[in-house]
């Protein structure tokens, strides 16, 4: 038995040099080692197996030490020990026993700055690459018994490992079903990512999902603040990001520094969120039909003063709507993939563009200058990244109705865009309400 | 009782300012109307009272379930027609009321067809949602735009160009008798609470009716109502009132807000109104939706696993509506509505009696 699993796991790892077989023997002693060492600490494995080997009396004394050690991990098939090797442990061959231990070498566990969602008085720092250290860093921070980690992988062929954390007394059951049902109807070959790993997740089919129904951060005060709330976090190997789910539509406009702000400086921020929003999704669908189909609706003044700055434009108001807008996405998509050093031209020369240059060779007004930079700052306002995506595209098709319809057709779109998202569910989470009908009812059941 | 209870019957009695309630009302401003209103409030609340309670002794249930387990079944289907019948017209005078207001004072370069089919594209669509994704997205629209409408009411009743002197004339006509249609139409001001045919499904719990409850729909009653009435003739005067088609949007075409984007109320009165328009138009919408649900199947009809009975009744919607859309004018919507109203003084009774019988046989099955 002993022999054929060696061979077996040779011709598994066949021609990788790195498998590395080492003898260990003096005296009476005798025993193999096995790793793959560009996945070991060399240094650790000196000075936790060698060292021991050579200042123990026996071979007995040897194991013994060994099955003490914490990092020892236990195993059942070959498989195990092949999955086992490959994920960074050691193989001792002792006495016609195997003995597992993980000293796994890993470069990517040290904590990043934030640099998604930052905050001035919030913490600076976001979670590592490494998933160990980040549910270490989520246990340090949310001390609970009842704090439940539960890894496993994903990916066919990455094998990913993954872990979700959640804290039992508080979620909701069903939810907690939903997610790992579909976690483990997922068929993927590849999946890398949490951001990749959300696309499987969503209830949605590919062309059917738009808003997100999971929340992405790198918070760990997010990730806290969301356990505490009965949410549930799913974090990958190899990414500063978790996901939150259920996420509803009020968790992407609210940012960790609400709470940590007075009560009326944190009501006039959000408030101010909130109005943001608004502005970034009715404001170039307002202006098409106002100035298109009913001026008469704004005071005369302001009417005057539209039409006087539109003088010399020679195309209709949705045309120029959309050309400013298609050139400030291309600048902000421009201003993301750019390296730092260069997105500082993109910005200058895509400024002086849309801004002084476009209303003097009169491609555009002065007013609509205004209000794409007015929609441009609010959108930033918006605190979860993979929102303001969402809103940048759905103003889209409220100009689209506003140019056909007018300003009915602007209402009636955004009717029809809070219906839409009134009936999006996060596992089974209404996604959009005003207030939780049903909560007091709810706190008894669970 | 749930706020969603009062949404409900929030939502009718607002949407109706905008409808034919305020023409009936003011074309009897001679002949009795403040004894109909009186009338009206108070047998409003009595259909309220009875109807709620009946509703709250069987929570989480809808009136077909009820009907399922008590009736033979040619009854439930020739009763349930009625009903659908019901709701879907009240849906559609809204909807046709509005859409030409909103051509007229809004946008004349729609068609009458093109504004409709608008509005039921969208609504359409919405009236599949569940009852409790109708009611959040009814709360959102509602608290969202209550607050503008307060404030135009506010503007009028602050207005210096309320002439309270016409209001006083107008109440000097309280020694007239009663008429039928006015005081039908100041009942229907209550009957959205006739919703919960199909809402009590959401009230799962139990809830309770008293009198704090009553007392409260009635002030807020007779609050709309007065306002409903008086406020037009306040603005416009109680002689030349007569020759005017559309009181309130004349009414707030009246006030100005000086230091505003918008200088002009009408504007955002008739946008708001749209969305209370929309959301009343969605109540009864999706009350028929649940209606036909009860007596047809819809997971049956399917081609390729998609359900297609929803398309085959969002098609019938706005064919039936894109149609009388091209019949109908003005007026006859206008007469239309007024037969509408008076329609209830029959369906309301035969609705009660009708739960009578399901409450008797619902407690004799109990003691056998």
């Amino acid at each position: 038995m002993f022999k054929d699993t060696i061979e077996w796991i040779t011709q598994q790892i066949d021609s990788s040099n790195e498998f590395i077989k080492k003898t260990l023997e003096i005296d009476k002693k005798l025993s193999f080692i096995y790793f793959i060492n560009s996945l070991v600490d060399s240094e650790m494995i000196q000075k936790i197996i060698i060292k021991p080997f050579f200042e123990l009396p026996s071979d007995d004394h040897f194991e013994a030490y060994l099955l003490s050690l914490p990092q020892q991990t236990n195993f059942k098939t070959n498989e195990d020990i092949l999955a086992n090797l490959l994920s960074g442990c050691v193989l001792i061959a002792i006495k016609d026993k195997f003995l597992l231990v993980d000293l796994k070498k890993s470069h990517v566990d040290q904590v990043q700055p934030i640099n998604i969602e930052p905050t001035i008085l919030g913490s600076q720092f976001s979670l590592s690459e490494d998933l160990q250290t980040n549910i270490n860093i989520i246990r340090n921070y949310y001390q609970q018994p009842n704090l439940t980690v539960e890894t496993s992988t994903i990916g066919k062929i990455n094998k990913q490992q993954y872990a979700l954390v959640y804290d039992r007394e508080k979620i909701k059951k069903d939810v907690l079903k939903k997610l790992k049902k579909r976690l483990s109807e997922i068929d993927k070959q590849l999946i890398q990512t949490p951001a990749q790993l959300i696309n499987y997740i969503n209830n949605k089919g590919k062309w059917t999902s738009y808003f997100p129904t999971t929340l992405l951060t790198e918070r760990s005060d997010r990730i806290i603040y969301n356990l505490a709330g009965g949410k549930i976090v799913v974090m990958m190997e190899g990414s500063p990001n978790a996901i939150i789910a259920p996420a509803v539509f009020f968790d992407f406009l609210v940012t960790m520094e609400d709470n940590y702000h007075s009560f009326w400086i944190s009501t006039f921020l959000r408030s101010l969120r909130y109005v943001g929003l608004v502005i970034c999704i009715l404001l170039p669908g307002l202006y098409v039909a106002v100035s298109s189909y009913s001026p008469e609706v704004l005071r005369v003044e302001l009417a005057l003063t539209i039409a006087g700055s539109r003088v010399g434009v020679p195309y209709p108001p949705f045309i120029e709507v959309l050309f400013m807008l298609f050139f400030m996405e291309l600048l902000v998509e421009a201003s993301i993939r750019l390296p730092k050093a260069m997105s500082a031209t993109a910005t200058t020369v895509g400024g002086l563009i849309l801004g002084q240059a476009a209303t003097e060779a009169a491609l555009t007004s002065n007013i609509m200058i205004i209000i794409i930079s007015a929609v441009a700052i609010s959108t930033f306002v918006i605190p979860i990244n993979e929102m303001s995506f969402a809103v940048r595209t759905v103003r889209l098709v409220l100009i689209i109705f506003s140019t056909i319809f007018g300003l009915a057709g602007l209402v009636l779109a955004t009717i029809g865009l809070i219906m839409y998202l009134v009936n999006l569910t996060s596992f089974g989470e209404p996604y959009l309400r005003l207030y939780n009908y049903r909560r007091k009812e709810n706190e008894g059941t669970l | 009782m749930s706020r969603f209870y009062y949404y409900l019957i929030l939502i009718n009695m607002i949407a109706n300012i905008i409808a034919s309630v305020p023409v009936i009302l003011i074309q009897y401003r001679k002949n009795g109307v403040i004894l109909s209103m009186i009338l009206g409030i108070i047998v409003g609340l009595i259909i309220v009272y009875l109807i709620t309670n009946f509703f709250n002794s069987y929570p989480g249930k809808s009136l077909p379930d009820l009907l399922k387990a008590t009736m033979p079944k040619w009854f439930n289907i020739f009763f349930t027609f009625v009903l659908i019948g019901v709701w879907f017209f009240a849906g559609l005078i809204t909807l046709i009321t509005f859409t030409i207001l909103l051509i007229h004072f809004l946008a004349p370069e729609m068609t009458h067809l093109m504004g409709t089919l608008l509005i039921v594209f969208f609504m359409a669509f919405g009236c599949f949602m569940k009852a409790d994704k109708v009611l959040y997205t009814v709360e959102i629209i509602f608290v969202l735009t209550l607050p503008m409408l307060l404030f135009i009411f506010f503007k009028a009743y602050t207005n210096e160009q309320m002439e309270w002197d016409y209001v006083k004339v107008a109440i000097t006509y309280i020694n007239t008798m009663p008429r039928f249609l006015p005081f039908m139409s100041s009942v229907f001001l209550f009957l959205g609470v006739l919703n919960l045919v199909i809402f009590n499904q959401f009230f799962t719990t139990k809830q309770s009716i008293g009198w704090k409850q009553i007392t409260f729909i009635g002030i807020l009653g007779t609050v709309v109502l007065f306002t409903t009435y008086f406020i037009p003739i306040g603005f416009n005067g109680f002689e030349n009132i007569e020759s005017i088609m559309y009181p309130w949007v004349s009414t707030s075409d009246s006030m100005r807000i000086r230091y505003g984007f918008i200088e002009r109320v009408v504007f955002v009165f008739l946008l708001f109104y749209l969305a209370i328009s929309c959301i009343s138009l969605l109540i009864h919408w999706h009350v028929v939706v649940e209606l036909l649900k009860s007596i047809f199947n819809f997971n049956k009809l399917k081609i390729k696993n998609v359900k297609i009975t929803p398309f085959i009744v969002i098609i019938a919607f706005i064919t039936i509506t894109a149609i009388t859309v091209i019949l109908i004018d003005e007026l006859q919507i206008y007469y239309f509505t007024t037969y509408y109203y008076l329609h209830f003084a029959i369906s309301v009774p035969s609705l009660l009696i009708v739960m009578w019988m399901i409450k008797r046989r619902l407690k004799n099955a109990k003691k056998t």
